[in-house]
């Protein structure tokens, strides 16, 4: 099972101490990560000799990296499966197009919503859709990596490579929505700048 | 026994020695200076019992070791009878180019083509930003080394969180020219928390609002068991009391039918605006009366009404960032515990109230708005020397800006987001356009726009001798990392040859090395043996530090992770480095701390990594047997 960690005995996940896992524990992972900073980080080092300074600036900024990165949902999800050497790319056409089209409507709309009578409940459904769809893709990846990492190497190879890419699909999913949620949000802001 | 030879009589290398550090709030209408005294943040009072240094310096005339100036009160009091000369608000031209201070200012100012940094004309010759900044930082240092009787080994010197890479690098290049070691640059809404937060204890996350006199800041933090933790940081690094002051000059200019006034009449107005604002504060209403010269006179009067009505746009702007930096946070305003105002500015009551209204919280006002940026510095920079005073005690701040590379198309490619945690590394990777093509032109901007020409400029270098290739099979590697005070260094390395190019970001509108060089040379008396002894005195200060440091890593963790033959080694090393900062061959130190540095890299490595493995010690448990 912790063929992963064999694989990759310094990931980000042991640095922080954390179990390798999706769901991941944010209140541990909180306090390790402090617990880590205040011993490595750079006003600790401030008498310290150059080459300590440096470093100590190397290994927090190391640290503040995998904190970034596990902290995340999405972020979590791609470093996970770089962990398995998937690398994600922009081409990837494992996505659903019945997903594409449905976001090409959601930002058709979005593009509209200044036009409309009251453009803050447009713009409210919009995303209050968007982030349900999040919440569905999040369950869909929390499920997926649970079984990819409780598959053990005895376990049937192809499973786990199916299970891989749905995985991927469901993350590029993610990206797709965070990007759409943070226009919701531009708008938002350009809208109240208006007022 | 080596470790014998060192323990000489004078050279104290006592662990636990009292070190004496300040924070200082250097301010665009006023300055302070505070320390530790008896576990208490202090600001620190001028012999006539005044706090508050006016961040104004008029100009007299050059000496043989510098400018004749008067600093605070005293060039206040002179500023309309010598406008030109008095500077004021300089904190607002510091890392700017001329285009972006043109607006508002009084001065003139001019650039020559030795230098970038825009100068003030004035009796003295022309003076930057920076150095209005030196003088101000100096006569802090003075007061503060007459009040605690002996030298300041460092401060901590607060700036605005909203401040880019060219207004901190300007900051730290301004201590450097008053010979003020600078521990850390740390962020005025930051210090105010660690003001605020140590003193109540109160854990979860807050808002410091701090309207300043030149500058806004909004920082959103989380408070954990010491920890404050900056989860985001908004702000407009050109909007400030002064902007108050502005607008209801504009207005009494109006008013009064003045219309093209000289430099010293609008000073007066400005203080009249000022004034009108201050008394407002308490007040329903203000008489104002300008002298306008030849026996004529105008008089007016400004109701709390009226005045409200001319500011309230400038207010409403800063509740933009307010709302930037919650939704930045991934925050909603149910999950704020309280919002501490910060700058007099906030002394305003509309202010208070927009921005209670806001956040549908009291705003909290308990320790002086002027006084609590140089306490929360105080702490910290007795923290940094090792006083012990607050050991928990640790900062988590982030970049206000988002930092990126130059692409194709005159397109910004960030590479770090703002409000990432600092100290921070990112690389990104980008290829070649051209066949054969064996440069890369790199372009480092701050903003967040798409376009480069909507950012700010920092720095253009060039990686050179990339062997040629075909388009895009180069593999050039940017890195940049941002240390603890905010400063980016920016390395780029073409990854199949190997070949680097590394630079210590030098802003657009910064003073060059040569230039502080020479700075620094005009304020010692031209001589060339001053600039040498305080040379060595720098390079010997620094040995001892060195020692100072080695002796206590290796009483530490000397036993457990070095063998006794490299403990025997270092401890020679240490040694000898002693007896070389006796000596007075400044290259010779030098080369010497360069050499112990070396030989003990592996020793602070191992103790980086034993720090680590203890931080988690005890912790890591539930890692095994885990459905992971």
């Amino acid at each position: 099972m912790n063929n992963i960690k064999e694989r990759h005995p310094d990931n980000y996940f042991s640095l922080l101490g954390v179990d390798i896992r999706f769901n991941i524990n944010t209140q541990k992972l909180t306090e390790n990560y402090h617990a880590l900073q205040r011993s490595v980080h750079p006003d600790k080092f401030a008498n310290a000799s150059d080459r300590e300074r440096r470093l100590s600036v190397q290994q927090a900024a190391h640290i503040n990296d995998a904190l970034h990165t596990l902290k995340n949902p999405t972020q979590r999800a791609i470093y996970l499966l770089s962990l398995y050497d998937i690398e994600l790319s922009e081409h990837n056409k494992s996505i659903d197009p019945a997903f594409l089209m449905d976001q090409m409507v959601l930002r058709e709309s979005l593009s509209q919503v200044a036009d409309k009578s009251d453009p803050f409940a447009e713009l409210e459904t919009i995303l209050v859709d968007v982030n349900a769809k999040i919440k569905d893709t999040l369950a869909e990846l929390e499920s997926l990596f649970q079984d990819i990492l409780s598959n053990t190497e005895s376990s049937d190879v192809n499973n786990k490579e199916l299970l891989l890419k749905q995985a991927t699909a469901s993350v590029l999913k993610m990206q797709f929505l965070n990007r759409l949620q943070e226009e919701c949000l531009n708008k938002e802001e350009d809208l109240a700048d208006q007022l | 026994m080596a470790l014998l030879q060192i323990s000489e009589p004078g050279q104290s290398t006592a662990p636990h020695q009292h070190k004496l550090a300040v924070g200082i709030d250097l301010g665009t209408t006023n300055s302070l200076v505070a320390s530790l005294k008896s576990g208490l943040a202090q600001t620190i009072a001028d012999e006539n019992g005044d706090h508050l240094l006016p961040s104004v310096v008029q100009f007299l005339g050059k000496t043989d070791d510098g400018y004749h100036t008067h600093i605070g009160f005293e060039a206040q009091n002179n500023a309309i009878s010598d406008p030109l000369n008095t500077i004021s608000s300089a904190k607002r031209y510091m890392g700017r180019g001329l285009d972006d201070i043109k607006k508002h200012s009084l001065y003139k100012f001019v650039t020559d083509e030795n230098s970038v940094v825009p100068r003030i004309q004035t009796i003295a010759g022309n003076v930057s930003a920076i150095e209005v900044s030196a003088e101000i930082l100096k006569k802090l240092k003075q007061r503060a080394e007459e009040a605690l009787g002996d030298e300041l080994t460092g401060a901590v010197i607060t700036v605005p969180a909203y401040f880019d890479d060219a207004q901190r690098q300007a900051t730290k290049d301004a201590a450097k020219l008053a010979n003020l070691k600078v521990l850390r640059l740390i962020n005025e809404p930051t210090a105010a928390a660690v003001a605020y937060g140590l003193d109540t204890g109160s854990e979860g996350n807050h808002v410091i609002y701090d309207l300043g006199g030149g500058t806004f800041d909004i920082s959103i933090l989380k408070l954990t068991k010491g920890v404050f933790e900056v989860l985001s940081t908004a702000g407009d690094s050109a909007l400030g009391g002064d902007d108050l002051d502005h607008v209801i000059t504009d207005w009494m200019l109006a008013e009064a039918n003045i219309i093209d006034p000289n430099a010293s009449l609008l000073r007066t107005v400005l203080d009249a605006a000022r004034q009108a604002k201050e008394t407002l504060s308490q007040q329903d209403m203000t008489e104002l009366s300008i002298d306008l010269g030849e026996g004529k006179l105008w008089q007016g009067e400004l109701s709390l009404e009226k005045f409200e009505q001319l500011i309230k746009p400038l207010i409403r702007k800063t509740l933009i960032p307010c709302r930037r930096a919650l939704r930045d946070a991934n925050l909603e305003i149910e999950d704020i515990q309280d919002i501490v105002m910060v700058g007099g500015s906030t002394r305003v009551p509309l202010v208070r109230q927009m921005v209670g209204e806001f956040f549908d919280t009291e705003p909290l006002v308990d320790i002086d708005p002027d006084k609590v940026v140089a306490i929360g510095a105080a702490r910290q920079a007795d923290v940094l020397v090792g006083n012990k005073s607050d050991e928990d005690m640790l900062l988590l701040d982030v970049t206000p800006l988002s930092l990126g590379l130059e692409t194709m198309g005159g397109l910004a490619e960030k590479v770090i987001h703002r409000n990432t945690t600092i100290p921070v590394a990112r690389a990104q990777e980008f290829t070649t356009f051209k066949d054969g093509q064996t440069a890369m032109a790199i372009h480092v901007v701050q903003g967040e726009r798409e376009l480069i020409s909507d950012c700010r400029s920092l720095a253009r270098f060039e990686l050179r001798g990339i062997p040629p290739m075909v388009a895009g099979a180069a593999r050039i590697r940017v890195t940049f990392q941002i240390d603890a005070d905010g400063l980016l260094s920016v390395s780029a390395r073409e990854e199949t040859s190997g070949v680097e190019s590394k630079i210590q970001v030098k802003p657009s509108y910064g003073l060059s090395d040569g230039e502080i060089e020479s700075m620094l040379k005009e304020s010692f008396s031209h001589a060339q043996d001053d600039i040498d002894a305080r040379k060595l005195r720098e390079e010997q200060v620094e040995a001892k530090r060195v020692v100072e440091a080695l002796l206590a890593a290796l009483e530490e963790d000397g036993k457990t992770l070095l063998s006794a033959k490299e403990q025997s080694i270092i401890y020679q090393e240490i040694s000898e480095l002693s007896q070389f900062a006796e000596g007075s061959d400044r290259r010779a130190i030098k080369l010497k701390i360069e050499h112990v540095d070396k030989a003990t890299s592996d020793f602070a490595q191992r103790r980086m990594d034993a720090s680590i493995n203890l931080a988690l010690a005890g912790k890591k448990v539930d890692d095994i047997g885990s459905d992971s």
